[in-house]
């Protein structure tokens, strides 16, 4: 009786957690177009230039919400057991040079070096691409977030045994062993982490059921404290699933 | 004579907006992403106000403004505080003690920065309760 006192009393503090932390990650980047929003409305931008780069600014912050709001339905879809899946035959490099541009603006914003060491060879993938392409954005923004200022992040992707993978390795803070095994839990934050950026604890473990569960692959960390760490996607070839 | 505003905040984009419409004003500004720079910045720079988030790396919000109430030097300097998290009662204590003078929840208005950054330094102090939230 007790312990299921403390086991509720534990997830209650977990959700209030959760809701307090998904609350921050929504409000940051809402906070970025209503103040530009209300620049614009109030005249302060008086050239084109400005303008734009404020328009620029809504617009970013604007897709990063939605990225937020899609790992929570995400997460919504997999506890309900709905996951709807179009998977078609494509490039990986296509898709991950996407990914890639899409979190370079935030590697720029925090003087990140982000690189890429894409494979010359095709490789062709049975994926959805946009379930896909979000595990990609998650791993790069985990990255970017836990990766201090003027450190580097590289995108790689090869030929792996009968299949491909991609990896995304950075200079960070890096994980202990513990840490390590617990990071593609949901809701978990590696705790001297948590003042070293916002997150909802959802973007792993989003990417792990993505790559697993649909896709038929493996997500992996390897990783040190103070030495960075290597997260790693494999999958089926294209060729090996038709 | 132009006042001086130290802003500090890890979100660019955030930096960017407040920086604008305070210059705009005609107050000079300089802009910090975390609370250690901003340290560093307030004994360099002796600025009127400070206006900080509350979560930031290395050190945030409330670690930076009791490390300000621990020099005499600062003890006066108005701190305006940003936040996107909602404060709980000990956070407020808090916010009394180190006599933190405006708590602006995100989604915030540079307009209304604006009018508490200018109260501040024509007044020394606001009108308003510290605790918006």
């Amino acid at each position: 009786m007790l312990r299921n006192i403390s086991v509720q009393k534990a997830m209650q503090q977990r959700h209030a957690e959760f809701v307090s932390a998904v609350s921050h990650e929504m409000k940051t980047p809402l906070a970025g177009i209503k103040a530009y929003v209300e620049l614009l409305v109030d005249g302060e931008a008086e050239d084109a230039e400005t303008q734009e780069e404020f328009l620029d600014v809504i617009n970013g912050q604007a897709d990063r919400l939605q990225r937020l709001i899609d790992n929570l339905l995400n997460i919504a879809r997999i506890e309900a057991g709905v996951v709807q899946v179009d998977k078609q035959a494509q490039s990986l490099n296509e898709l991950l040079e996407e990914a890639f541009s899409v979190v370079q603006p935030s590697a720029e914003t925090k003087n990140i070096k982000l690189e890429r060491d894409l494979s010359p060879m095709y490789l062709g993938v049975l994926v959805d691409r946009d379930m896909l392409m979000q595990s990609a954005i998650n791993l790069l923004s985990n990255a970017i977030k836990y990766t201090p200022d003027g450190g580097t992040v590289t995108l790689r992707s090869r030929t792996d045994g009968e299949g491909v993978m991609f990896e995304v390795q950075d200079t960070g803070v890096g994980l202990d062993q513990e840490d390590s095994e617990k990071v593609f839990q949901k809701f978990y934050r590696v705790k001297k982490d948590k003042n070293m950026a916002a997150g909802t604890g959802l973007g792993l473990p989003v990417a792990k059921h993505i790559t697993e569960d649909v896709h038929g692959g493996a997500l992996r960390v390897k990783s040190e404290p103070g030495k960075g760490s290597t997260f790693q996607i494999s999958l089926p070839l294209a060729s090996e699933l038709s | 004579m132009i006042k001086s505003v130290l802003l500090c905040d890890d979100e660019m984009h955030i930096l960017r907006a407040a920086e604008f419409k305070l210059k705009r004003a005609g107050f000079d500004v300089t802009c910090t992403g975390d609370g250690e720079e901003a340290w560093e910045s307030i004994r360099e720079k002796k600025p009127h106000i400070l206006v900080a988030d509350y979560q930031m790396p290395r050190l945030d919000g409330m670690g930076l403004v009791a490390r300000i109430r621990e020099h005499d030097e600062f003890a006066d300097l108005p701190v305006i505080m940003l936040t996107a998290k909602g404060f709980e009662l000990a956070q407020r204590d808090d916010a009394d003690r180190y006599n933190i003078l405006a708590i602006l929840a995100k989604p915030f208005s540079p307009r209304e920065l604006l009018h508490c950054v200018q109260q501040v330094i024509e007044t020394g102090s606001l009108d308003r309760p510290p605790a918006l939230l």
